[in-house]
């Protein structure tokens, strides 16, 4: 249960609201079975009195239990209102830090958690995974607390009564609450795993189907992966129909059993009548109480199911969130000093749970202000150059410093502020070109943006858009072009003005002119001592460069010097 | 296109219409549940007289043996019959949202990628997947609901009516007040629905667009700030959504004190005349009894409202998905027995918008046995000219005509196109398995070959379990050109006649571009292969270029400089 402890951590600073929206819920159900209640009594004490004769009806007050139907029925009316709106509230609190919480404790593991798992179905999984963590709140807690509370008062307002009644009531109302949704929940748990998990499998496999419909289209494979996917629905139908059959099995024993309880209620009282200790006007009353208390327990069903499905969410998201960062973060950070010189000393690094070496016995020395061009061939090291500098991954062997400190004592925040990465997997963000902008520098202005964006040699069709700045660039930027996407990555950093700037590949999907005119840009817009470092197959691109630094086999090679 | 799909596409796609599609299921559900709510005015009434007989008439239990067992018997019809009535509306909305999820499928693949440029993919993949999914509430719940709010509450009307004449009148009079009030605040819900909905969906998600850009966020050094961002727009989420449910919230609030308010009164006014003897008890606990039932449809087709809602949002996606114009050309799976020698552009012209041509009469040939490139700059339209060829955009004037060694032209030559996109799209699954896309029954001595002839089986067999080795989503442990040189292995699988490769020697080193330039070449002897490139060594290789400029294609050796 310590997914369910953890969950209420995160809950702590929002029990306040979480607390009166129970009691609001509690009230709107005893709000509902006192009006019932009430009522049975009311008119069956208005017959016997009527029955009785001119001086019993004298003597009836039935001032009294009037106001008090019509005072039941207004906190039924106001309580059920209120319940739902402070209910629903806090649980979309409740969501909100979920989400928060469980984004900052992945931060530290980026980009290594992405690596880990298909990709798009983890993110995926992850949000709706989160969104169901959130509803345990109202969709769970609030049901089972609402019942218990409930239902005691229900069995002890029946006791006053009769204590055997309320006895009966008490059996019945644990048999619906408790065990007849457990074993249902129990008969349906494999095929709700099943559902969950064939789900999740389509919809990596419908991400992927999308993505390379053109390939799957041209490949003739377009029949299969649609038989495919036909398979697929057929076995999530065959178990749904078996969690739907059982739900209902469970909703019938309820009604059934919650109509005899009532009867069984009645025949008791109905002894008691006999017996001369309960008055006639107690058998409605209480045979109209007993059908009323059972409005509690109709939820816990679909409660119980949903506590598995909740879960199981937040066994995966603390799964993915408990994982220890790659980097362990340094004890003191230290700062890099001006020379920001970069460099690796017999350096050796391997991936976790790669049987090789990226690195090995590796050197390389750059200072600050030259221009260097790394080439290679692909899966060479060039791209755990990034991910060493920012403390992504790990090295093992050697030694490696930036600006006169030591990596180790760095982190990924220190080293944002003096290197600017325009990645090759870069992410552009929803919303506008200036949403993005302003993501790479909170405080730019509007002259600096139009001053990055040119150097990108992107202005010109940012200024030909007539929404400008505010153009949206859709959901991974799929409203631009591959390589303005790309130019607008190159915007962000050059609206930071790192001291130094590591491009890889920055002119892929460029045609020869914008190519040539983007590097020069960038080149005079660089103060002297800025660094660049570019990770290129470009002939053109590396000749622009001071130094050609080949990567191979894990080490580095001096290709060459430009005069 | 099959005949088929067109009849089916051309069907009626609106929630009314896929609601005729089950009315079948629907129908016996409401069938089966009429006759439960008859059963269960039937049960209340036994039970009313029992209660009577109990408490006034002095009988004992042994008197209302038969009544209970009348009781009895009502009591597990009524919810049997509920059941059934569930379990076949169940039925029917499972059957109809998976074949609805299967044409939408065939539909997109019938739409083809050019014209889902614009559409996420992860948009998208919700619409298909959870979108389709919001529809099931939707026949499940709303609809025998709706049909039961007007079966329910008029047999217990009636029922009251034969039994107390004021009580009648209480509740003749609230019932037809609920859907009037519930259905001007659910109006105005709506609009701020339709209002909101964008922000709602950007907000919703803001969440997923984080964390994709999680690496993004720590190399621009914005990771803390992006927690308190993370937290801003889940706040503002909830007070977008509250605003709206606040709203919603008042339809239940308007049934609830109607519901209210008639017990009360029913209870109040017949307490007062039973105490004058004015009426008889057995009535009045049984009005008491009928009095919540009759609102009981209406509170859960009010429960069930939001599933409307919510489905007509869901709607909005999906239809918009099936709304989308499918693609002129077939791309049926069988390939033609004949050789093709030639493919020929005539008079081509392509455009996106009204009037803004990309491409603009355009005259070219492809030969076989020849490797020809298209060169030009990034917007120039080697990309639509590609589209064109391949079928997935329709030209606006001319013809594209594929022709054998007699020169007769086929239909339906598209199908014998191999393409290689930018970013090949290589499943989760082993190298065999990601080959075998292109032809599920080649043995493993043809993969051999095509990989062979490819360039890949030196890197397949050096890999930890060969042919057998699980490569990720987008072949994340392969280089980019061990997965160029596989994704062509895979397409030359299936044979094909012309072969199209997109940018197939970008991001590679030079030792991996040259191997692929040789094997591409090498492919060019006996296909026709087009060959989109800015640089490289594919050039060296190329025996006809084809610079597209403005709109216009311009071929000849000379412009092989300014390619490279």
């Amino acid at each position: 249960m310590t997914q369910f402890s953890r969950l209420a951590v995160l809950m702590r600073p929002i029990r306040r609201e979480m607390l009166m929206g129970l009691a609001l819920a509690v009230l709107a159900s005893l709000a509902n079975f006192g009006l019932l209640f009430l009522s049975g009594w009311l008119l069956a004490a208005a017959a016997v009195a009527g029955l009785g004769g001119i001086v019993a009806q004298n003597a009836f007050n039935i001032f009294l239990p009037a106001v008090g139907v019509r005072f039941f029925a207004t906190v039924r009316i106001l309580a059920r209102y209120l319940e739902r709106v402070v209910t629903h509230d806090a649980t979309l609190r409740f969501i909100g830090r979920v989400r928060a919480w469980s984004f900052e404790s992945l931060i530290p593991q980026a980009p290594a958690v992405l690596a880990r798992q298909r990709s798009g179905d983890m993110l995926f999984r992850f949000v709706s995974d989160t969104d169901r963590m959130g509803q345990f709140y109202l969709e769970v807690m609030l049901p089972f607390a609402v019942a218990a509370i409930c239902c005691a008062a229900y069995v002890v307002v029946t006791g006053l009564f009769s204590v055997s009644a309320a006895l009966v009531l008490a059996t019945s109302l644990l048999l619906c609450g408790t065990i007849i949704p457990l074993i249902a929940a129990k008969l349906s748990a494999c095929a709700t795993a099943q559902i969950s998990l064939q789900q999740d499998i389509m919809h990596a496999d419908l991400t992927e189907i999308l993505q390379g419909m053109g390939e799957f289209m041209f490949l003739g494979a377009a029949g299969s992966v649609q038989e495919h996917i036909a398979r697929q629905q057929t076995n999530i139908r065959v178990c749904r129909q078996k969690v739907l059959l059982l739900e209902g099995g469970a909703r019938f024993l309820i009604t059934l059993i919650g109509t005899l309880s009532a009867v069984a209620m009645l025949a008791l009282a109905t002894h008691a009548y006999h017996a001369g200790t309960l008055s006639a006007a107690c058998l409605p009353m209480l045979a109209l109480g007993g059908l009323a208390a059972f409005d509690v327990v109709g939820p816990l069903p679909a409660a119980w199911q949903l506590l598995g499905h909740v879960r199981v969410a937040a066994q995966r998201v603390f799964a993915v969130c408990d994982q220890p960062p790659c980097v362990p973060l340094p004890a003191v950070t230290a700062s890099p000093v001006q020379p920001l010189d970069l460099c690796f000393c017999n350096l050796g690094m391997r991936y976790p749970e790669a049987n090789y070496w990226a690195l090995r016995h590796a050197n390389l020395l750059i200072r600050q202000g030259e221009h260097v061009a790394l080439v290679g061939p692909s899966g060479a090291g060039k791209s755990t150059l990034i991910n060493l500098l920012f403390r992504f991954y790990d090295y093992q062997e050697g030694t490696a410093s930036f600006g006169n400190v030591d990596l180790k004592n760095v982190d990924a925040d220190t080293m944002s502020q003096h290197v600017g990465i325009v990645a090759q997997d870069f992410h552009l963000f929803l919303g506008s070109i200036r949403r993005n902008l302003m993501i790479a520098r909170s405080n730019a202005t509007e002259d600096e943006m139009w001053r990055a964006l040119k150097i990108a040699q992107l202005a010109e069709f940012v200024r030909a858009e007539p929404a400008g700045l505010d153009t949206l660039v859709g959901e991974e930027g799929i409203c631009l072009s591959g390589g303005q996407a790309r130019r607008l990555a190159i915007a962000q950093v050059v609206l930071r003005a790192p001291a130094w700037i590591i491009l890889d590949e920055p002119t892929e999907g460029l045609d020869a002119q914008t190519e040539q005119d983007l590097m020069a840009a960038l080149l005079a817009a660089l103060p002297p001592q800025a660094t660049i470092m570019c990770i290129t197959h470009n002939r053109k691109v590396a000749g622009l460069m001071d130094r050609i630094v080949r990567v191979a086999e894990g080490r580095f090679y001096e290709v060459g010097r430009a005069p | 296109m099959s005949v088929k799909v067109m009849m089916q596409s051309s069907g009626n796609k609106t929630l009314a219409g896929f609601t005729r599609r089950i009315s079948f299921w629907l129908g016996a559900s409401v069938l089966l549940g009429g006759v439960a709510a008859v059963l269960l005015v039937l049960q209340l009434t036994v039970f009313a007289q029992i209660v009577a007989g109990l408490a006034f008439q002095h009988h004992s239990l042994a008197d209302e043996i038969p009544a209970l067992k009348w009781l009895v018997f009502f009591l597990v019809t009524r919810a049997l019959l509920q059941w059934a009535a569930d379990m076949v509306a169940a039925q029917g909305s499972l059957r109809l949202i998976s074949n609805l999820r299967s044409e939408l499928l065939q539909h997109l693949f019938n739409v083809g990628p050019v014209g889902m440029a614009g559409h996420a993919t992860g948009a998208t993949v919700t619409a298909l997947d959870a979108g389709l999914e919001g529809l099931e509430p939707y026949f499940t719940q709303y609809m025998p609901r709706a049909a039961m709010m007007v079966v329910l509450p008029f047999m217990i009307l009636a029922t009251v009516l034969h039994l107390d004449g004021w009580s009648f009148l209480i509740l003749a009079c609230t019932g037809p007040l609920i859907p009037v009030f519930m259905a001007l605040v659910g109006y105005r819900a709506q609009a701020i629905m339709d209002r909101q909905w964008t922000q709602l969906l950007l907000l919703g998600s803001s969440f997923l667009d984080a964390l994709q850009g999680m690496t993004s966020l720590r190399l621009l050094g914005r990771a803390r700030d992006a927690v308190a961002a993370v937290a801003d727009m889940a706040d503002e989420y909830r007070c977008t959504t509250m605003s709206v449910m606040k709203v919603a919230f008042l339809t239940s609030a308007v049934l609830e004190f109607f519901a209210s308010l008639s017990i009360a009164l029913v209870a109040v006014v017949f307490g007062a005349r039973l105490l004058e003897g004015k009426a008889d008890f057995q009535s009045a606990f049984l009005v008491l009894l009928l009095a919540p039932e009759y609102f009981m449809p209406l509170r859960a087709f009010s429960a069930s409202y939001h599933a409307r809602q919510n489905a007509t949002a869901a709607m909005a996606g999906i239809s918009k998905l099936f709304a989308l114009p499918a693609m002129a050309a077939r791309h049926e799976n069988q390939l033609l027995a004949e050789t093709l020698v030639s493919v020929k552009c005539e008079n081509l012209s392509a455009e996106y918008e009204a009037n803004r041509p990309v491409l603009s009469n355009i005259n070219c040939t492809f030969a076989r046995g020849t490797l020809s490139l298209i060169t030009g700059e990034s917007g120039a339209g080697k990309t639509t000219l590609v589209r064109l060829l391949l079928g997935l955009l329709s030209p606006v004037t001319g013809r594209i005509v594929a022709e054998d060694a007699h020169g007769i032209a086929h239909r339906d030559w598209q199908s014998n196109i191999g393409w290689v996109p930018q970013r090949p799209c290589l499943v989760h699954g082993t190298v065999a398995e990601n080959l075998r896309m292109a032809s599920p029954q080649a043995d493993i001595a043809s993969l051999r070959n095509v990989a062979r002839q490819a360039d890949a089986l030196s890197f397949i067999e050096s890999l930890p379990q060969g042919f057998d080795t699980l490569i990720g989503e987008r072949g994340t442990c392969l280089s980019g050109g061990q997965v160029q040189r596989l994704a062509l292995a895979r397409v030359l699988l299936r044979k094909p006649q012309i072969l199209i490769l997109d940018e197939p020697t970008a991001h590679l080193d030079p030792e991996s571009e040259r191997r692929v330039a040789t094997a591409i070449a090498h492919v060019a002897t006996h296909c026709i292969v087009i060959v989109i490139a800015h640089r490289g060594a594919i050039i060296t290789h190329a025996q006809q270029v084809l610079r597209v400029h403005k709109g216009q294609v311009f071929s000849g050796p000379h412009l092989l400089e300014h390619a490279a």
